[in-house]
């Protein structure tokens, strides 16, 4: 489009060219030239040498940075009073020139040419590269490049990495072994490219898109080691940078040994300080410890499955022997209570029995008395008639009939003659009283 | 995905992550003791599928690095192209 527009521009100016001033001789005119180009305001400028040569009293060179290029050139006499030392204005170099621009007519032999004027060059400090990375990195942060990456989801478990590293770094030996703590063995794909110099920001840039350009690749590192910001300076590249931003691949940067140092790690999905940090990053899961991990919730698993199966199964062995205990329950109340019945049936025959026995003893007492008395009355009536027999038989019946007892002296009674005729004195007893008397006796 | 509505078509998680994160809802459902028989043994087997999906992705990444040159799968692509041009 802009070609286009360019050439029509040229066309409509070609077509009023009878109508512009002139024509000129040229060689005034490239004098005329010179004198505009020098009447411009000199100024400082900041880019990397390249392209150094010299001529007896010049040296040239170009300075240039992602963007574009002026060509320069110094008096020999001017770069020996900047005082840089020997070889320091050299291909790589960042430096600052102060000038302006001139042109070299050239003459009879002599080409013309245009060149920046440098009469002071310097090399860059750490103050001007920060300022040239503040001012990019402002216009990037404003355009929304530090998000676009951030934005990407990052695998937790990524099968392959790719890494934008310098093959015979130590970066990427703490990389690997970084990856290898973390027990992982998947592939990487690696894509070596110089860290360092002018020539680096292309490399890494082109890396980053051909790894990104590869479906396998789940994330991409680029790491190097420290260094000075100057070292760093092609991690602040901004075609480099805007090239980060856009990938669709999420991109790790351990750059230096400072985080947020370069414009890359601001662009980049992480920053991490070392290779080591950039392991874990582009591998956030640990595998050793997931592995652990995983084994506990297998146990889990198993443990929850066997155990509902196990406490329902027992759960319904207790239900199915619910009606049998309780059978048995009702059993053992019942035999209880049967015991019960016939020890209480025991007690109470017992008790009753011996109630009986009691109630039978007071009645045969009863009768034994009643039958006891019976017989008295009997024997007291036989008593009587004996008495009454006895009395009909008492001396004392026949003494009041009129009979008299002898007796001793003794009262003992003299029953024939022959006692009565012994004795010495006698007495003669008789139903009202006694009569002592003396026996005579007959001499014959 | 509610814990509590076990994964029934048992599809393939769409990643480790989501493997495990349906993973961890399992655990937290089958601790809560709240899952009946029916749920618990779906759960179980669910999870179950779900911890060999895992361990099968990590043993996908657990032989060791494999080391492979940009260039080299590059200038590979680049012969392979160019014999399938081969007539």
């Amino acid at each position: 489009m802009e070609e286009s527009l360019s050439q029509e521009a040229r066309a409509q100016q070609a077509s009023a060219g009878p109508q512009l001033p002139g024509p000129f001789a040229v060689g005034r005119y490239a004098r005329k030239l010179q004198e505009e180009m020098r009447k411009r305001a000199r100024v400082q400028l900041i880019g990397e040498v390249t392209g150094v040569s010299r001529s007896k009293v010049q040296a040239y060179f170009e300075l240039r940075d992602g963007e574009g290029a002026v060509p320069c050139a110094i008096w020999l006499t001017d770069l020996e009073k900047a005082g840089l030392g020997d070889g320091a204005l050299r291909d790589g170099a960042e430096v600052v020139i102060c000038g302006g621009p001139d042109y070299y007519p050239g003459g009879g032999q002599a080409s013309p040419s245009f060149s920046f004027r440098a009469t002071h060059v310097r090399l860059a400090g750490e103050g001007d590269l920060i300022a040239r990375l503040e001012a990019l990195r402002k216009q990037l942060r404003a355009e929304g490049l530090f998000e676009l990456q951030k934005q990407l989801a990052r695998p937790l478990l990524p099968k392959t990495i790719g890494v934008v590293t310098a093959e015979r770094g130590a970066a990427r030996r703490d990389l690997c072994a970084g990856l290898e703590r973390r027990g992982w063995g998947g592939s990487v794909v690696w894509a070596f490219a110089p860290v360092q110099d002018r020539h680096a920001a292309p490399v890494i840039g082109r890396a980053l898109q051909d790894l990104a350009a590869r479906p396998e690749v789940e994330a991409i590192v680029v790491t190097r080691g420290g260094g000075s910001l100057a070292d760093l300076w092609a991690f602040c590249d901004e075609t480099l940078c805007r090239t980060v931003a856009m990938l669709r691949v999420p991109v790790v940067s351990a750059v230096g040994h400072e985080r947020d140092s370069t414009l890359i790690d601001d662009v980049a999905a992480v920053a991490c300080s070392t290779p080591t940090h950039a392991a874990e990053a582009a591998v956030p899961l640990d595998c050793l410890a997931a592995r652990g991990s995983l084994e506990r919730c297998a146990v889990a698993l198993r443990r929850a499955g066997e155990g509902a199966v196990e406490a329902r199964s027992r759960h319904l062995g207790a239900l199915a022997r619910g009606p049998a205990r309780a059978l048995q329950r009702q059993r053992s109340d019942l035999n209880q209570k049967i015991r019960e019945i016939r020890a209480a049936s025991e007690r109470g025959l017992a008790d009753r029995t011996s109630f009986q026995r009691r109630i039978g003893t007071v009645v045969l007492e009863r009768a034994r008395r009643r039958a006891l008395g019976a017989d008295m009355e009997q024997q007291r009536e036989g008593l009587k008639r004996a008495a009454v027999a006895l009395r009909a038989h008492e001396p004392e019946r026949t003494l009041e009939r009129g009979y008299a007892l002898v007796e001793d002296e003794g009262g003992e009674p003299l029953t024939s003659a022959a006692e009565a005729g012994a004795a010495e004195r006698i007495s003669l007893r008789f139903s009202d009283g006694r009569v002592r008397a003396k026996p005579e006796r007959d001499e014959a | 995905m509610d814990a509590s509505e076990p994964n029934q078509s048992a599809t393939k998680p769409d990643s480790y992550e989501a493997a495990v994160e349906r993973l961890e809802e399992i655990i937290d459902r089958l601790d809560s003791g709240q899952a009946g028989l029916r749920e618990t043994l779906d759960l179980c087997k669910e999870g179950k599928e779900l911890v060999n999906y895992c361990a099968a992705e990590l043993d996908e990444v657990g032989e060791g690095l494999k080391e492979l040159n940009l260039d080299d799968l590059a200038a590979r692509l680049d012969s392979s192209g160019a014999g399938a041009e081969t007539p």
